[in-house]
């Protein structure tokens, strides 16, 4: 009976050996993205989930998608279990929640590599030489479409909300005031400032991610108190934002996905009110930060800025509603987005200490 | 002076349509919440009913787009109505036999459905739509809006009676407005509002009198999940025109508030519930002030608590003045 266990065991140990040995030669290398969340929320995640396919495609690698789920008090523990399983020399995940959870747990895995997009490790106070963080300059995203919106208004290209006397009226729905999202609104502000000085920015948030009925009333709102164009940075809820724009007949600007080409199909209407989408190339930073662990050039234990210049920011066209939009305010955005990349041009951003 | 109050009128009239918009899911909920609860077995499950049923109507009003392409325009919306409000009251008719039949705990199996109610809407929609967010790949239908275009160009009623914009509103709000009326009468002057409440108040005496309590609670949570499904169908068909993965975003829990907050009564229930959908109208109205919108968002569950404590409070008095009345009467006698 005890020399029958044994041999079970061995055998059990040999099969492991050989999985681990097939896994060195020719197996794809694994990769696991853990989702604080889950997917379909049109923007930021099915962007990162994108990165992942393509790098399976690309890169021939073996990735695997766990969605955490909505509930905080799991996330740990998921990212803990994913480390322990032995299953995934990389981890990718994201958001500035994360940020805390990596770095306690990433000390305690030094074989295990992980990516951490949009967010950030405190690398002097952790061991985390197995950490890659990367940050996104949303505030020059921001600060485009914010040259954008009061652009227009300040143009009269919109109809019915022509200034009559005033610097006009642009919004901002966001869905909780959370760093990255007041960073995406300190750009706008500057932006709207120096398009159209003493214009009116109003800002409203929605408290929640997946809320479009209340993402829906505050724009209607913002809308009514007569905002031309509304930037959304809200998520899910944003949906009820581009709602109201088509309700309404005025435009919104969207956020991290190209969201007119989420409508454009299904809803015309709807996408026609779109007039571009500030891109959070979240899926092609994943891709390169892949690529180059795969060459062994990824730079470990420190973080890395992408804005603009890196093309990890972006504005997304929508020929919908081009035409809406004046050769003169096109050229401005143009622009500033020149100035941006060029250096000349500094956009306040809402974090503290300014850019790493 | 009369301009300057027929545009401060105007004013009042776009909030008190927004604030009865935002409130109309709330409503149905609540007076599904109420109904249940005076039978004696509250429905837990309104944030589930609600999430069915507009995501039961949303699917069907894009699918019989899709396969009805030559029927006419205004029957698919119609048609997805009639699924939402089928869906959700089936899934109280699933708490029903689980509590009434199968003795399950109330509680429980009502948050028990919640649960499974979020994740069965996403499954079938990845399952449908390859997506797990929203339904925004679908074109799916929203139910007409009423309009008054004759009373348009009155001051402040036109604005009131025709929204913002004149869209009019969506006919699931004269629904909700209409639900209360149908329900406060039901509960007070018909023989079933009585039985129905007997049942709830105390179920022995009504099986001594020969009620049929069971039935009498079936009906009630079946009720409740037909008003709880109308809110639903307006969230994903009126008030959006899309399904998103939890959009009823709390208000099945907070029409359960707002029934104890109105005090069990149909008139105080609704007026709790549009104070709670006036709450979410003000938070989104103060972009230009410099209040913060989680302060705003703190006021429903403040106000409900502070009602309930004020409410308790004063039936505690009343009852020591009772007692106190009763005693003098005993000694002087």
């Amino acid at each position: 009976m005890r020399g029958a266990a044994r041999a079970l065991m061995l055998m059990v140990m040999a099969m492991l050996a050989l999985a681990g040995a097939r896994a060195a030669d020719g197996q794809p290398a694994r990769v696991a993205f853990f989702v604080n969340g889950a997917l379909g929320d049109k923007s930021f995640f099915d962007s990162a989930a994108r990165g992942l396919r393509q790098a399976e495609a690309d890169l021939h690698l073996a990735t695997r998608t766990i969605e955490g789920g909505y509930d905080p008090t799991r996330w740990e523990s998921g990212l803990v279990d994913l480390a322990d399983s032995g299953d995934f020399p990389i981890i990718v995940t994201g958001t500035y929640t994360m940020g805390p959870l990596v770095q306690k747990v990433a000390p305690d895995y030094p074989d295990v590599t992980f990516i951490l997009f949009d967010g950030v490790v405190d690398y002097a106070h952790c061991a985390c030489g197995n950490v890659y963080s990367m940050r996104f300059r949303q505030n020059e995203g921001g600060y485009l479409a914010g040259v954008l919106a009061a652009g227009l208004v300040r143009a009269g290209a919109i109809p019915g909300t022509a200034p009559s006397g005033g610097p006009g009226v642009v919004g901002l729905v966001g869905a909780m005031p959370i760093p990255v999202i007041n960073d995406f609104a300190a750009g706008y502000g500057a932006g709207a400032q120096d398009a159209a000085p003493g214009i009116t920015v109003l800002r409203q948030f929605a408290n929640s991610f997946s809320d479009p009925a209340t993402g829906k009333e505050i724009a209607k709102a913002q809308y009514g108190q007569g905002a031309s164009v509304i930037f959304q940075v809200a998520g899910a809820t944003g949906q009820g934002v581009i709602e109201a724009a088509e309700e309404t007949g005025r435009y919104v600007i969207g956020v991290d996905s190209d969201q007119a080409a989420l409508y454009r199909a299904s809803s015309p209407r709807r996408a026609a009110r779109i007039l571009t989408s500030v891109m959070k190339n979240v899926d092609a930073a994943i891709l390169r930060a892949l690529r180059l662990w795969q060459q062994g050039r990824l730079p470990l234990g420190r973080t890395e800025s992408l804005g603009l210049k890196e093309g990890a920011i972006g504005l997304a066209d929508n020929p919908a509603a081009a035409l809406t939009v004046p050769p003169a305010v096109r050229a401005a955005v143009a622009a500033a987005r020149q100035g941006i990349i060029d250096g000349t041009l500094t956009v306040p951003t809402a974090f503290p200490g300014g850019r790493p | 002076m009369s301009l300057d109050l027929v545009a401060a009128g105007t004013v009042a009239a776009m909030v008190a349509v927004a604030t009865l918009r935002a409130a109309t899911p709330i409503v149905f909920a609540s007076l599904g919440g109420l109904i249940s609860e005076l039978a004696g077995c509250i429905n837990v499950a309104l944030e589930g009913v609600m999430l069915v049923a507009a995501f039961a109507g949303v699917i069907t009003s894009a699918y019989s787009g899709l396969w009805f392409p030559d029927a006419p325009l205004w029957l698919h919306p119609w048609l997805g109505c009639a699924a939402g409000l089928l869906a959700g009251t089936a899934l109280a008719g699933l708490l029903a036999v689980f509590h009434l039949e199968l003795g399950a705990d109330l509680i429980v199996a009502g948050i028990g459905l919640n649960i499974l109610a979020q994740g069965l809407t996403v499954l079938l929609m990845a399952h449908l739509t390859g997506d797990k967010g929203s339904t925004a790949s679908l074109t799916s239908f929203a139910l007409p809006n009423l309009r008054w275009p004759e009373l348009g160009d009155v001051p402040v009623l036109g604005a009131l009676l025709n929204g913002d914009g004149g869209a009019g509103h969506n006919v699931l709000v004269y629904g909700a407005l209409a639900a209360t009326g149908l329900i406060a009468w039901t509960l007070r002057h018909t023989v079933f509002g009585l039985r129905l409440r007997a049942a709830g108040e105390n179920a022995e005496a009504a099986l001594a009198a020969g009620l049929a309590v069971k039935r009498l609670r079936y009906a009630g949570l079946l009720l409740s999940g037909l008003l709880a499904s109308g809110g639903g169908v307006f969230l994903g068909m009126g008030y959006l025109t899309l399904f998103q993965a939890d959009m009823a975003a709390g208000r099945g829990y907070l029409a359960l508030a707002a029934v104890f907050l109105g005090g069990r009564r149909p008139l105080g229930t609704v007026v709790a519930a549009l104070v709670f959908g006036g709450a979410t109208v003000i938070a989104a109205r103060l972009g230009l002030l410099a209040v913060p919108a989680e302060v705003v968002f703190m006021i429903p569950p403040l106000v409900t608590i502070a009602a309930l404590v004020l409410v308790k409070q004063h039936q505690r008095l009343a009852a020591r003045r009772r007692a106190a009345a009763g005693r003098a009467t005993l000694l002087s006698s």
